[in-house]
C-alpha cells in the first residue's frame, strides 16, 4: 500500500549536480542575540529558485528569528543576507517588493472582512483600487476562502485564519516566499492543497522556504532541507553521518510468522526485529541494504504487502540528529 | 501623492479596525445627550442676558475639548503596541508602507476620530451661533485651536502606543499626561503660587472713636480733629505672578487666551474663555508690596477704581502660542519617537515575536 517516498535530503557522498537556478535566498554566517540569549549562532545556506526549502528543527533553534532577519524585520549582528541579491537592511523596501512572508503568528485586523483585509493589503504593495480588488479575488479563490470572503476575519477558524494568512504573503506576487509553520492548524485536505499550492509556486520558478515541525509533511514537500540546531544550520557531514546509521522498516506479509523468519535468514538479527500494529519492523542500514533485503524476502517467498521506512527521512535524520545531539 | 495614498490607506484601515464598531457610536451618542443637557440649561440659565449664545459656545466648546481628551487616549493609546500584540504590525511592515506613513497614518484616524466628538457637536455649536451673542472670530479661533487640541492628544496618544510596548501602560501613561496638562498644571500654578508667598506689611490709620468728639465735619461726619491710631501688620500674600506662565500649557486656558475676546458695554468678557482669560492675565500682575490705608489724612479720596476685566487683558502678555507651541513641540517629539522606535528592520527584539 505505502511505497517508499521520493529522497529529498542532499546526498553529499556523490557531489550533488550544482542547481543552474539563482539562489535567491544566501545567507552566511548569519548571527543574531537578544540579550545573552543566541537565538541564530551561525546560519548560512542557499535556497534556490524553483524549489522548495525546508527548515527543520526542534523549538527555540532559531527558524522564526532566521526567518525574522530574511522578512526585512530583524536587523542581524553579523553575516550577510541576500534576498534576490539584496540586502533587507539596506534594501528593505526593494527586498519587500519580491518578498512574500507568512508569520507564525496569526494577525489579522478582527473587523476587517476577508475580502477588505486582501484589498487593503494590496493597497499597502501599492496597487490601484481596481487591481487591489480583483487580486483579493482571485487569492479567496486561490486559498479557498471563497464562501468566507465578506465574513469578519474573527469568525475564521485558524485554519481559514492560515489561508488567509498565506494569501496575503502571496498579495503582491512575491518571488521570493518565506512561510513559518504554514501548514500547522490546518486539516488534512487543506494540507494537501497547501502542499500542491507550493509545490506550482515553486515550479513556477519562486523561491519558497518553509519551515515546519510537521516533518512527515515537509518531506513530500520539500526539494531540500537545511537542519538547524541551537542557532547553527547543521552541516552535511553530520546530516550524511546522521543518514547512514540503520533505519527501522516496516514489512508487512500476508503470513508474519513466514516473514520473521525469512528476516532471519535474510541475515536480520532476531533481537533486533521489533513488532508493532502494522507489521514487523527491522532494522536497515541503507537504501541499498532495503533494496538487497526486500529482494532476498521475495526470493525466499514470502508474501510482503508492504515494506517501507516507518518514520520519514526528514524526521529519522532529525531524531538521529537530536540523539546525537543528546549523547 | 503616493506617499498620501498610503497614509490613507493605513488610516482607513485604523479607522475600519479599531474605531468604527457599536461601542463607538453607544459613546458618541452617551455624548450628544450630555451636550443636549447641557445645552438645555445652560440656555435656561442665560435666557435673561443680552448675548445667551456667547456663553452656550464656550460651555460647548470646553465640553467638546473634555470629552475630547478623555476618550482620545483610549482610541489612539494602543494605535502601534495593539496591532503588536495582534501580530498585524509586522505583515504591515513587510509591506511597501513605510514606518512614518504607517504612523502618520494611525495618527490621522486617532485625530479624525477624536474630531467625531467635534462633528457630533455641530448641531448645538450652530444653535448658539443662532441664538447670537456669539462673535464669528471667537467661533472659527476656538474651534481650530479644540481641532489643533485634539491632534495634540491623539499624537500623545499614538506616539506613546510606540514607544511603550504594554498597551495599558501606553493608554495609562497618556492619560497621565493629558491629567498633567488638564489638571497638574492647575495644582503647579497654585501650589507654585503659595509656595513663593511674601509678606506684605499692611498700614491702616484709623479714627479712635473712643475719644468724645465735639464738632464734626458736617459732609463727611469726620470729626475735624480726630485721634488718628496707626495699626500696622503683615500677611502672606502667594505670589501668583511668578508662576502664571505654567498655565500656558494648559489646553483650556490656552484655548481661552488664543480666542479673540469680546467684551460687554461694561468691560466685562462675554463668554467663557473671556472669563477664564482674564482670571489668568490677572494673575500675570504683582501683588502690592506695601498697601496702606489712612481715614485721618481728612481728605475724602475716592479710592482707586478697579481696572476693568478688559483693562487687565490688553495690559498683559498673551501666552497661548507658548503653550501651542510646547504642545505642538511634544506630540512631534513622540510621534518621531514612534517612528524610530517602530522601524524595521529593527536592531532591538520586536515585541510580540518570541525569541525563536
Amino acid at each position: 500500500m505505502s511505497s517508499a517516498p521520493h529522497h529529498h535530503l542532499p546526498d553529499p557522498d556523490p557531489a550533488p549536480a550544482p542547481s543552474p537556478a539563482p539562489a535567491d535566498i544566501s545567507v552566511v554566517a548569519l548571527a543574531r542575540s537578544f540579550g545573552d540569549v543566541h537565538a541564530v549562532r551561525d546560519v548560512t545556506l542557499t535556497a534556490r529558485a524553483g524549489e522548495v526549502t525546508g527548515l527543520v528543527g526542534p523549538n527555540g533553534s532559531g527558524k522564526t528569528t532566521l526567518l525574522l532577519m530574511l522578512a526585512t524585520l530583524l536587523v542581524p549582528d553579523s553575516g550577510e543576507i541576500r534576498i534576490g541579491g539584496l540586502d533587507p537592511v539596506t534594501q528593505s523596501a526593494e527586498v519587500r517588493r519580491i518578498l512574500g512572508w507568512m508569520p507564525d503568528v496569526l494577525g489579522a485586523w478582527p473587523n476587517l472582512s476577508v475580502r477588505r483585509s486582501l484589498e487593503l493589503t494590496a493597497r499597502l504593495y501599492g496597487m490601484d483600487r481596481r487591481m487591489a480588488a480583483a487580486r483579493a479575488e482571485e487569492l479567496t479563490d486561490l486559498v479557498d476562502l471563497v464562501e468566507l470572503i465578506d465574513r469578519p476575519t474573527r469568525v475564521l477558524s485558524r485554519g481559514q485564519k492560515q489561508r488567509l494568512s498565506l494569501a496575503r504573503a502571496l498579495v503582491h506576487d512575491p518571488r521570493v516566499l518565506l512561510l513559518d509553520e504554514p501548514a500547522s492548524g490546518l486539516d488534512p485536505g487543506a494540507r494537501i492543497a497547501l502542499r500542491v499550492l507550493l509545490r506550482r509556486l515553486a515550479a513556477e520558478g519562486r523561491t519558497v522556504l518553509v519551515s515546519s515541525h510537521v516533518l512527515a509533511e515537509l518531506d513530500e514537500l520539500a526539494d531540500r532541507s537545511v537542519f538547524l540546531e541551537a542557532g547553527a544550520t547543521v552541516t552535511d557531514e553530520r546530516i550524511a553521518a546522521a543518514r547512514r546509521t540503520a533505519r527501522p522498516w516496516r514489512i508487512r506479509s500476508l503470513d508474519p510468522t513466514g516473514l520473521r523468519a525469512a528476516l532471519v535468514a535474510a541475515g536480520v538479527p532476531d533481537d533486533a526485529i521489533g513488532v508493532d500494529p502494522q507489521g514487523l519492523v527491522a532494522p536497515v542500514a541503507s537504501d541499498e541494504a532495503a533494496a538487497a533485503l526486500l529482494a532476498e524476502l521475495v526470493k525466499a517467498g514470502a508474501p510482503v504487502t508492504a515494506f517501507a521506512p516507518a518514520v520519514g527521512d526528514l524526521e529519522q535524520t532529525f531524531l538521529d540528529l537530536n540523539g546525537e545531539a543528546g549523547r | 501623492m503616493n506617499t498620501f495614498s498610503q497614509i490613507w490607506t493605513i488610516a482607513s484601515i485604523e479607522l475600519r479596525q479599531r474605531v468604527r464598531g457599536v461601542a463607538w457610536y453607544v459613546l458618541l451618542a452617551v455624548f450628544v445627550v450630555i451636550v443636549l443637557v447641557v445645552t438645555v440649561l445652560t440656555t435656561l440659565a442665560t435666557s435673561n442676558t443680552d448675548q445667551p449664545g456667547a456663553v452656550l459656545y464656550s460651555i460647548i466648546v470646553y465640553f467638546v475639548l473634555l470629552l475630547g481628551t478623555l476618550v482620545a487616549p483610549a482610541l489612539s493609546g494602543t494605535a502601534i503596541n495593539g496591532d503588536r500584540e495582534n501580530g498585524t504590525l509586522a505583515t504591515t511592515q513587510v509591506t511597501l508602507v513605510t514606518t512614518t506613513q504607517l504612523v502618520l497614518g494611525k495618527l490621522l484616524a486617532a485625530w479624525i476620530t477624536a474630531l467625531g466628538f467635534l462633528v457630533a457637536a455641530l448641531p448645538f455649536l450652530i444653535f448658539a451661533l443662532a441664538l447670537g451673542g456669539a462673535s464669528p472670530d471667537t467661533a472659527v479661533v476656538s474651534i481650530l485651536v479644540l481641532a489643533v487640541e485634539l491632534g495634540v492628544v491623539a499624537a500623545v496618544g499614538v506616539g506613546l502606543s510606540g514607544l511603550i510596548r504594554r498597551p495599558l501602560f501606553s493608554v495609562v501613561t497618556t492619560y497621565l499626561v493629558v491629567a498633567a496638562l488638564s489638571v497638574g498644571t492647575l495644582i503647579a500654578f497654585g501650589l507654585g503660587g503659595f509656595v513663593g508667598q511674601e509678606r506684605v506689611t499692611v498700614t491702616n490709620e484709623y479714627i479712635d472713636w473712643s475719644v468724645d468728639y465735639d464738632e464734626s465735619d458736617p459732609v463727611t461726619g469726620l470729626p475735624e480733629d480726630p485721634v488718628c491710631v496707626t495699626d500696622t501688620y503683615e500677611q502672606p500674600v502667594p505670589r501668583f505672578d511668578r508662576v502664571w506662565w505654567t498655565l500656558a500649557a494648559n489646553p483650556y486656558v490656552l484655548l481661552a487666551d488664543a480666542v479673540p475676546i469680546h467684551f460687554d458695554t461694561y468691560g466685562n468678557p462675554k463668554d467663557v474663555f473671556g472669563s477664564i482669560t482674564y482670571g489668568v492675565r490677572s494673575s500675570q500682575s504683582a501683588p502690592e508690596i506695601d498697601t496702606s490705608y489712612s481715614e485721618c489724612d481728612g481728605e475724602y479720596s475716592p479710592s482707586v477704581e478697579p481696572p476693568s476685566a478688559r483693562e487687565v487683558i490688553e495690559n498683559s502678555v498673551p501666552s497661548w502660542a507658548v503653550g501651542l507651541a510646547l504642545h505642538l513641540a511634544l506630540a512631534v517629539a513622540l510621534i518621531l519617537g514612534a517612528i524610530s522606535r517602530t522601524h524595521a528592520p529593527s536592531r532591538r527584539l520586536a515585541a510580540g515575536s518570541r525569541i525563536a
